[in-house]
C-alpha cells in the first residue's frame, strides 16, 4: 500500500456558535485553525454558522472578518434571491467576494424560505455559470435531491458541490448527476459507505470527489484515515484530498 | 495530528497489531435502500483485514428483512468463516411461531450465535412486547448477548423502553445499538444504573463530541465498537476514535478490551 504525503484542503467546515444545542462547538476561526493543526488539515473552505442560523448578510460579514488574517482559510458566503435587493447585483457581489477572499457560495433554500430555481435566482445562477463560481448544497441542511435535480436541469453547466449527503449511502442519488452533468462534484462528508471511495473512483475517476469533513459536527480524522487507506492510487488520493478543490476555486473568475 | 503511539500506528498502517478490533454490530448481504460495494462475506473479510478487525458479530439483512428466509444466510456465513464471524439470531416478533422456533433451535447453533438481535423500530414492535418475551427470557436464563437497535425518542426502543427491559432482565448483557442515538444523557444514565448495559457505537462515531461525553461520564469500560458493516467503513470509526479527545486506554477499551471481556466463555466452536 503506497501512501503519498497528502495535503488536505477541506471543502466543508464551519465555525461559530449555533443557535441550537451543540456538543462541541468551535466558536472562532482561531479555534478552527487549532483543530485543523491537530487534525492534520492544511487549508479549508469555511463558512460561519450564522450564515444559516441567523442571517446570510450578518454571517457573511462575520466570516469575512474572521478569516481575514488567515490565508489558510478561504470563505464560502451564503446568498438569497435578490428581488428585494438584499444583496448587490452579481458583478458587485463577486467583487466583494474577491476582496474578502471568498471563492464559493452556499444556499439554504428550505431554511431561508425560497425556491432554488431560475425564477428566484436566475440572474445570479447564470452569472455563476459564466464565471464558474462553485455553489455548495448541503443535503443535511435541507437541500433535497429533487431540488438539486431540478436546479441542474435548469443550469446544467453550474459548478455544483453536493455535500453532507448523509450516512445512509446516497450513490443512487448522486451517480445519475455525475453521469449527466460534467460540473457536479460530491464531497466526502458523511460518505461512510464501506468501499464507497474505491467504487466511486473506479467508475468516475478521482476528479469529481472532494475531501470534506463536516467539521465541527464530524471529526477531521474520519475521512482522513479512510482516504489514506483507500485502495486507490496515491495520485487519486492526492486529488481528492485537496487538488480537486484547489483547481475548482482557481477556475472561479471573480 | 494526534500522534500517540497507537494513533501513529493506525495512521501509518490502517490497523494496529496491539489493538485488534471486535466489531459488535454488523450486517451482511443486500438491502433495498442502499448500494453496497462490499456487501458479501468475502469482501467484508477483506475490509476487516484492511482495518484490523479480528471478529465481526452481525445479523444478515435477509434475516432482518426477508422473513421467508430468516437466519439461514447468517448461519451459512459464520460456518464459512468461523474464525472471523459470529452472528446474532434475529428475532422478528411479527412472526411469533418463528420466534419460538428460533429460540428452540438456538442450542443447535451455538457455534454460530452469540445471542439475539432486535430491530424494533423497523419491525414495528416494542422491545417490551410479549411477543419478544421468549427470546428475552432465554437470553436472560443463559446469559446471552442481546443487541437491540435503540434510538432516542422512539416509543419502541427508546431509553424508557430500554429501562423497562433492563429492570426485568439483569443477566443478559444488553448492547444498546447506536446508544439510544441522540439521547446521549439517557444512554449514560442507563449505563450507570444497570451493570449489564453496554453502549454500542455504530452511527455514534459520526457525531463529534459524543465519545468524549461518554468517556467523561465514566463509561469507557462499557463502550463497544460497531459499524453496521457493510454500511460504514471501519476506518471511518477508527478515525473518529483517534480524533476524539480521549486517551489510548479508552481507545483500547472500545476496540477490544470490553468486547473480549464480554466474549470470554461465550465463543463456542
Amino acid at each position: 500500500m503506497e501512501h503519498a504525503s497528502l495535503s488536505f484542503f477541506d471543502c466543508n467546515a464551519f465555525f461559530g456558535l449555533s443557535s441550537g444545542r451543540s456538543l462541541a462547538p468551535i466558536p472562532t476561526a482561531e479555534a478552527l485553525l487549532a483543530e485543523m493543526d491537530r487534525g492534520g488539515v492544511a487549508r479549508a473552505l469555511v463558512w460561519h454558522i450564522a450564515q444559516h442560523d441567523a442571517s446570510p448578510q450578518v454571517g457573511n460579514r462575520l466570516l469575512a472578518e474572521a478569516i481575514g488574517p488567515y490565508p489558510r482559510l478561504t470563505g464560502c458566503w451564503t446568498v438569497l434571491p435578490n428581488q428585494a435587493r438584499e444583496f448587490p447585483p452579481p458583478p458587485e457581489l463577486f467583487r466583494q467576494m474577491a476582496a474578502a477572499r471568498v471563492q464559493a457560495l452556499r444556499v439554504f433554500p428550505n431554511a431561508h424560505r425560497f425556491l432554488l430555481n431560475r425564477v428566484s435566482l436566475g440572474d445570479l445562477l447564470a452569472a455563476m455559470v459564466e464565471r464558474r463560481v462553485p455553489l455548495f448544497l448541503s443535503v443535511r441542511r435541507g437541500c433535497d435531491w429533487q431540488q438539486i435535480y431540478a436546479l441542474l436541469a435548469e443550469f446544467p453547466s453550474l459548478v455544483c458541490v453536493v455535500c453532507d449527503h448523509g450516512p445512509w449511502g446516497a450513490d443512487r442519488q448522486f451517480r445519475p448527476l455525475l453521469e449527466r452533468y460534467g460540473n457536479v462534484y460530491v464531497d466526502t462528508s458523511q460518505y461512510l459507505l464501506d468501499g464507497g471511495i474505491e467504487a466511486f473512483v473506479a467508475d468516475y475517476g478521482p476528479a469529481r470527489l472532494l475531501f470534506g469533513s463536516g467539521f465541527p459536527e464530524s471529526y477531521f480524522g474520519t475521512l482522513i484515515l479512510t482516504l489514506r487507506h483507500s485502495q486507490i492510487s496515491a495520485d487519486a488520493k492526492s486529488a481528492i484530498a485537496g487538488r480537486n478543490l484547489a483547481r475548482l476555486l482557481a477556475e472561479a473568475e471573480l | 495530528m494526534n500522534d500517540s503511539p497507537l494513533a501513529r500506528e493506525f495512521w501509518e498502517h490502517g490497523k494496529s497489531a496491539s489493538c485488534p478490533i471486535y466489531d459488535m454490530h454488523g450486517h451482511m448481504g443486500p438491502f433495498h435502500s442502499i448500494y453496497f460495494p462490499r456487501g458479501e462475506p468475502t469482501d467484508m473479510i477483506r475490509t476487516m483485514d484492511e482495518c484490523g478487525v479480528r471478529l465481526l458479530v452481525f445479523s444478515h439483512h435477509l434475516a432482518l428483512f426477508a422473513a421467508s428466509i430468516g437466519n439461514a444466510a447468517s448461519i451459512e456465513a459464520v460456518r464459512r468463516y468461523p474464525d472471523r464471524l459470529r452472528a446474532y439470531c434475529v428475532i422478528n416478533p411479527n412472526y411469533p411461531q418463528q420466534v419460538e422456533a428460533d429460540v428452540a433451535s438456538f442450542e443447535q447453533h451455538r457455534d454460530v450465535y452469540l445471542g439475539f438481535k432486535f430491530l424494533s423500530d423497523y419491525h414495528g414492535i416494542a422491545l417490551t412486547d410479549p411477543r419478544c418475551r421468549p427470546a428475552w427470557e432465554y437470553a436472560d436464563r443463559h446469559g446471552l448477548l442481546v443487541l437491540a437497535h435503540t434510538w432516542g425518542g422512539s416509543a419502541l426502543d427508546g431509553p424508557a423502553v430500554v429501562r423497562q427491559i433492563a429492570e426485568r432482565y439483569g443477566n443478559a448483557p444488553f448492547l444498546l445499538g447506536h446508544s439510544c442515538h441522540g439521547d446521549w444523557d439517557a444512554a449514560i444514565q442507563l449505563a450507570h444504573d444497570f451493570p449489564n448495559i453496554y453502549l454500542e457505537l455504530t452511527a455514534v462515531f459520526d457525531d463529534r463530541g459524543v465519545l468524549e461525553k461518554f468517556v467523561a461520564a465514566g463509561c469507557s469500560e462499557r463502550l463497544l465498537f460497531g459499524t453496521d458493516l457493510p454500511w460504514f467503513d471501519p476506518h471511518h470509526a477508527i478515525g473518529a476514535l483517534l480524533s476524539a479527545d480521549i486517551g489510548d486506554e479508552d481507545r483500547r477499551n472500545v476496540c477490544y478490551r470490553n468486547a473480549e471481556r464480554l466474549l470470554t466463555g461465550r465463543l463456542h466452536t
